[in-house]
């Protein structure tokens, strides 16, 4: 380093020191009101731990490449929102302000706005093909599931309520969507029980486990299907997929909606969109709009949800022992849902001749991460086989998990709300 | 900050949760294998409905119906218009240099020779 830029920075911090406050003090100007309007006075340990978490998810986004369009905004946003703000009583700030920027942003949240929004985007950019070429593989989508249930029960074990207990749950599902979905209606921290407690505001805890899990699926996943599966199971060719018309898929597209629609309405905000953004792709007439949803409007939703979820962090809502628990159930919820599909996989080929058995990795893409569950089934897939080729298998459990896990929620919505 | 206390109390799972989670489970996999039935099936529908369509229709092709003849010196007329369309498509070219300029006149205004960190080396 040279000699000059040495020089800069202590002088800079003598210029903050003692020409500031000299000044202010020369002009008249109370320093100390200076002071406190920073954010530094009301900085503690739990913000400082936040802004670590947040450099943390940054990290992973850049240096790993784990679902960077969803770390990078977390993370900046969980910086945001563990910076102090001294002006609330004044001028509205955090996201726990009413009426301040990040509070108006933060309704899209509260109001399952944005998690529809990006099931309107996801269902454009879905290729319903393999799933409709082997509808069987749809029930590894219900199996995996089960990661949902085990967790629903380990909630309530741990001493949470039973709405809490049903939006913890839903971090099985591998979505954070529908997991950011469930928990603003059941676990907001407004809603008052019949006993008088109010729900806990588990929404931050619960998106960022959701999240992180499924940044981390080719952490988690790999050793459990590899501790389930034998190498000759590993090894199994599935029959190639048959094509699939444009008259079927819109026929799906309809049969879900209409579907939903009867058995979970509650999920009608989720697969409601989900199936309209199919369609608008499917359909060939609405291509411009099948592309706006698919491209600009869920990355927009992508950046706000993001960073405001983020910005919910604050330390003293997020630093709970609760939260430390969601993150310990979330965890062995993915890790159950891996082995329920897995495991169901391998007892369906019990029952189908050998020229239809299915290869168990595409169990683990039950889990509703898309596309990364599908991703780990094909790379485990290619470990064992250059040859052998799973993705577009693994893609039909992955979006039947994607749909069950949101009729998931909109039936626990039903019973819980 | 609250200390750590985890409770752990296995009555919590109570009739009602059971229920919730039996119901649930039981009809998110009906929901996909009714789904799955469904299209498990769906082909053979669509695929006997257009075969009975082009059977029908390879049944009206059958019935006979005049023909419209077009005469050599009509087809000779429309060959020629058809030469003369695309053989006069580029009769006048423009001749003109497509290659746009575009450098730019040098402004020193917003010059990294002089940004700090070289200023600093430079001394």
């Amino acid at each position: 380093m040279k000699k000059q830029t040495i020089l800069i920075l202590p002088a800079l911090l003598l210029l903050f020191l003692f020409f500031i406050p000299a000044f202010s003090y020369a002009a008249g100007v109370d320093f100390s009101a200076l002071w406190k309007g920073t954010g530094f006075p009301y900085f503690n340990l739990g913000n400082s731990v936040m802004i670590l978490v947040g450099i943390l998810l940054i990290y992973l986004a850049i240096h790993f490449e784990y679902k960077p369009f969803l770390l990078v905004p977390l993370g900046i946003g969980v910086i945001i929102g563990n910076i102090p703000f001294a002006h609330e009583a004044v001028y509205p700030l955090g996201v726990y302000k009413d009426g301040s920027v990040m509070n108006l942003l933060y309704q899209g949240v509260l109001k399952g706005i944005y998690p529809s929004l990006i099931f309107l985007g996801i269902g454009a950019m879905t290729d319903f093909s393999s799933m409709i070429s082997n509808p069987k593989l749809m029930l590894l989508g219900a199996a995996a599931q089960v990661g949902i249930f085990a967790t629903f029960l380990g909630a309530l074990v741990f001493g949470f309520q039973l709405p809490e207990a049903g939006a913890i749950a839903l971090i099985g599902g591998g979505d954070g969507n529908t997991s950011i979905f469930l928990s603003s209606q059941l676990a907001n921290g407004l809603r008052t029980l019949p006993d008088g407690t109010i729900v806990q505001n588990l929404i931050g805890p619960i998106a960022i486990a959701a999240y992180l899990y499924m940044a981390l699926v080719p952490v988690i996943q790999p050793p459990f299907m590899k501790l389930l599966t034998t190498k000759k199971e590993r090894l199994i060719k599935m029959k190639p997929p048959r094509s699939v018309t444009r008259r079927e898929k819109i026929a799906f597209s309809i049969t879900g909606l209409l579907l939903t629609a009867f058995i979970a309405p509650a999920a009608l905000p989720l697969l409601g969109m989900f199936f309209l953004g199919n369609i608008l792709k499917e359909s060939g007439v609405t291509k411009a709009l099948a592309g706006t949803a698919s491209t600009i409007l869920i990355d927009i939703v992508v950046i706000l949800i993001g960073v405001t979820i983020g910005a919910s962090t604050q330390a003293d809502i997020f630093l709970q022992p609760e939260s430390l628990l969601i993150f310990i159930l979330g965890a062995l919820s993915f890790m159950m849902a891996t082995a329920g599909g897995v495991i169901f996989a391998k007892v369906m080929n019990l029952f189908l001749k050998k020229e239809n058995h299915i290869n168990p990795l595409i169990g683990s893409a039950g889990v509703a991460a898309v596309p990364d569950s599908a991703r780990v089934s094909q790379m485990m897939g290619q470990k064992e086989d250059p040859t052998n080729h799973l993705l577009m298998h693994a893609m039909a459990p992955n979006i039947a998990g994607v749909i069950g896990s949101a009729i998931t929620a909109g039936l626990l919505l039903g019973f819980l709300l | 900050m609250k200390t750590l206390f985890i409770t752990f109390d296995l009555n919590a799972i109570d009739a009602h949760a059971l229920v919730i989670i039996i119901v649930t489970y039981i009809v998110v996999f009906l929901f996909l294998a009714l789904i799955g039935f469904i299209f498990s099936h769906f082909y053979r529908i669509m695929n006997y409905y257009y075969k009975h369509r082009w059977e029908k229709g390879k049944k009206k092709e059958n019935v006979e119906t005049p023909r419209q003849k077009i005469t050599g010196d009509e087809n000779a007329a429309i060959a020629a218009a058809l030469y003369l369309f695309f053989s006069e498509l580029h009769d006048e070219e423009k001749y003109v240099m497509t290659i746009k300029k575009v450098s730019r006149n040098y402004s020193p205004w917003n010059s990294k020779i002089y940004s700090i960190w070289n200023s600093l080396k430079n001394t």
